[in-house]
């Protein structure tokens, strides 16, 4: 019983998932042209401003590390929170070490 | 004071001290333990000062990540990462850092037995880091990305006692959960990027009201399912009363405290007023909120009445709290504009700080009977009050409190809550009720145990160490102090903090320059 809810759930959220891909509805794939810049306005000015803002010729490390580089600081964290959680979780046993 | 200039050093402070936690360690245990507690002293002093500089000033800090301005040269829109803390976001941060202050001290004596103690410190600054990056934050990305540090530190928490069977099995129950929940988040933000093409919430505010689209509405459902997991809403909430048992109990008192209403509910608040504001119908999402509070309330009260587990007993309590502070905000959101509103979303937000000392200090007397006794059964407890008076009599404010007796702070917080329902809908002022007669059985039966005849296991117990007992007693002394002028911190701060929250233009100037 549950589980049958739990499927005709998931086929829901597939069917507002894919309404919403349509672009007569929803997002618009590839936007080009005008809707570039209605859509992607912030990517365009990174793409015009990056060189002269921030100096680096790679756009990507241009965001990654200069407009967007608290987050990077926060991916940073979460590998060292991965590893320092990994490495405590597989420690010896209490008991086995004494 | 200048709020601008203390605020980074909230972010600063754990950061480094996580970070330089694995060379501190080889100084030895006593450093170690030094230096975890510094760090989250100095934390705590940063976010007190913050608190009372965004209090006294009465508004909206905006801080920008490597540039003066957050808007780019010669557009109006914001292109790097800002920081907007209102009122709301000040309590939440004074709130964490206070009661992972007072976790990190607690832990000093409570985790003395265990191994491990520099990867324990290490993610609980972490966790405590998290939190903060949440609570300060104004941009969608980085909020995941806080949102996840926070996560991943508490899955690792839950199961840091990895000789438990019950440690590895709620942190995997947690961690599926969870990470399910986060990617829904994740999935929420990717569609508004793609059908907005910002990530800052104030200027997503002014693209949604502009447009308001089917794509934010199915982003919004997105963010809401996503959230109430994190919140440990019902029927969602199973995780957390695995999770909150299983845990060391400073993790508890840390995740029952504060994770869940970090990670759930501000998060919640913040992306329905502040993004969301007017673009959606709020009746409606106000509405779908209550019926989750409705059933929270009813099901985390009454299954906590049947709990033998004293911790499992304070988990379902947490559920039935969230259930109070979810019927807040829901009312806050349907009867919105409204002054019942506004006091129901008071209740909320007090009822958030309330709880988190409250559950704070109920997880960590729950601790210490661990410790003392070795055991979590409430059959074998009976008579605990001849042996540990003292605890008892911090279980006894706690559990008074969290019920909503007249001189301690639940009161006022509760109150607001009942006052606003009945308004609003008798129903949901009857259920509220309801849930409260439940969460009195479920404590009067705590106590009654406490104070019944001792069984032979209880007489060799004693009151903690001081490391453990002072926390206790701080947050003991806390709930009777902000008791004694319940409606004076109503006014002056809970009140000005849904003002602000309610606020949406203020928000949105505040990083976009009135632009």
């Amino acid at each position: 019983m549950k589980r049958t809810i739990a499927y005709l759930s998931l086929l829901f959220i597939l069917g507002v998932l894919l309404y919403i891909a349509n672009p007569n509805y929803g997002l618009v794939f590839g936007p080009g042209g005008k809707e570039w810049l209605t859509l992607r306005y912030t990517d365009n000015y990174y793409i015009q401003h990056g060189v002269q803002e921030v100096g680096g010729m790679n756009i990507v490390t241009d965001i990654v590390f200069d407009y967007r580089g608290y987050d990077t600081i926060g991916e940073a964290t979460v590998l060292f929170t991965a590893i320092a959680g990994a490495i405590a979780l597989l420690r010896p046993w209490r008991r086995d070490e004494k | 004071m200048n709020g601008e200039a203390i605020l980074p050093y909230l972010i600063i402070i754990p950061l480094f001290g996580a970070f330089s936690m694995p060379i501190v360690n080889l100084l030895g245990r006593k450093a170690r333990e030094a230096w975890a507690v510094i760090i989250t002293g100095a934390t705590l002093a940063v976010g007190s000062a913050l608190f009372y500089s965004v209090w006294e000033n009465k508004s909206i800090i905006v801080y920008t990540l490597g540039a003066k301005s957050p808007l780019g040269q010669g557009v109006n829109f914001p292109i790097r990462i800002v920081w907007e803390v209102d009122l709301f976001g000040a309590i939440m941060v004074l709130m964490v850092t206070l009661v992972g202050f007072l976790a990190v001290v607690y832990s000093i004596g409570y985790m003395k037995h265990d191994t491990g103690l520099d990867k324990y410190y290490t993610l609980i600054i972490i966790l405590e880091l998290g939190m903060l990056g949440i609570a300060i934050t104004g941009d969608l990305f980085n909020f995941y990305v806080f949102l996840e540090i926070m996560s991943i530190a508490s899955y690792a928490l839950v199961a840091f006692r990895n000789d438990t069977w019950e440690g590895i099995e709620a942190g995997i129950k947690y961690m599926f959960v969870g990470s399910i929940a986060s990617s829904l988040i994740l999935l929420g933000i990717a569609l508004l990027y793609g059908q907005y093409g910002t990530l800052t919430m104030s200027y997503l505010a002014v693209k949604l009201a502009q447009n308001p689209t089917v794509t934010a509405k199915v982003a919004l459902a997105l963010f809401i399912a996503g959230l109430l997991f994190k919140s440990g809403a019902s029927p969602v909430h199973m995780w957390l009363a695995d999770a909150h048992p299983a845990a060391p109990s400073s993790i508890s008192a840390m995740l029952s405290g504060l994770v869940i209403k970090v990670g759930g509910i501000y998060a919640l608040t913040r992306i329905l007023f502040s993004i969301y504001g007017h673009s959606v119908s709020m009746k409606t999402v106000g509405w779908v909120i209550i019926i989750f509070a409705c059933i929270t309330l009813i099901v985390g009260n009454a299954m906590a009445v049947v709990q033998n587990d004293m911790k499992r007993l304070l988990a379902y309590s947490s559920v039935g709290q969230i259930g109070y502070i979810l019927l807040g905000l829901g009312i806050g959101l349907a009867a919105y504009g409204s002054q019942t509103g506004e006091i129901a979303m008071a209740g909320a937000i007090y009822h958030t700080f309330n709880h988190a000392l409250m559950k704070a200090l109920l997880f960590l007397i729950a601790g210490v009977v661990i410790h003392q006794l070795g055991t979590r059964d409430l059959n074998e407890l009976s008579g605990l009050a001849k042996t540990m008076p003292k605890t008892t009599f911090a279980f006894l404010i706690g559990a008074a409190a969290i019920i909503g007796m007249p001189p301690l702070n639940g009161f006022a917080s509760k109150w607001l809550i009942y006052e606003s329902s009945a308004i609003f809908n008798p129903i949901l002022g009857a259920i509220a009720i309801i849930g409260t007669a439940f969460c009195t059985a479920a404590y009067v039966k705590v106590l009654y145990t406490f104070f019944g005849r001792p069984n032979e296991r209880v007489m060799k117990a004693r009151d903690p160490e001081g490391s453990m007992l002072w926390p206790i007693i701080i947050l003991a002394v806390a709930i009777v102090v902000m008791g004694l002028f319940p409606w004076q911190i109503s006014d002056k701060v809970m009140i000005p903090a849904v003002k602000s929250l309610e606020n949406q233009l203020a928000y949105i100037s505040a990083v976009l320059g009135g632009a």
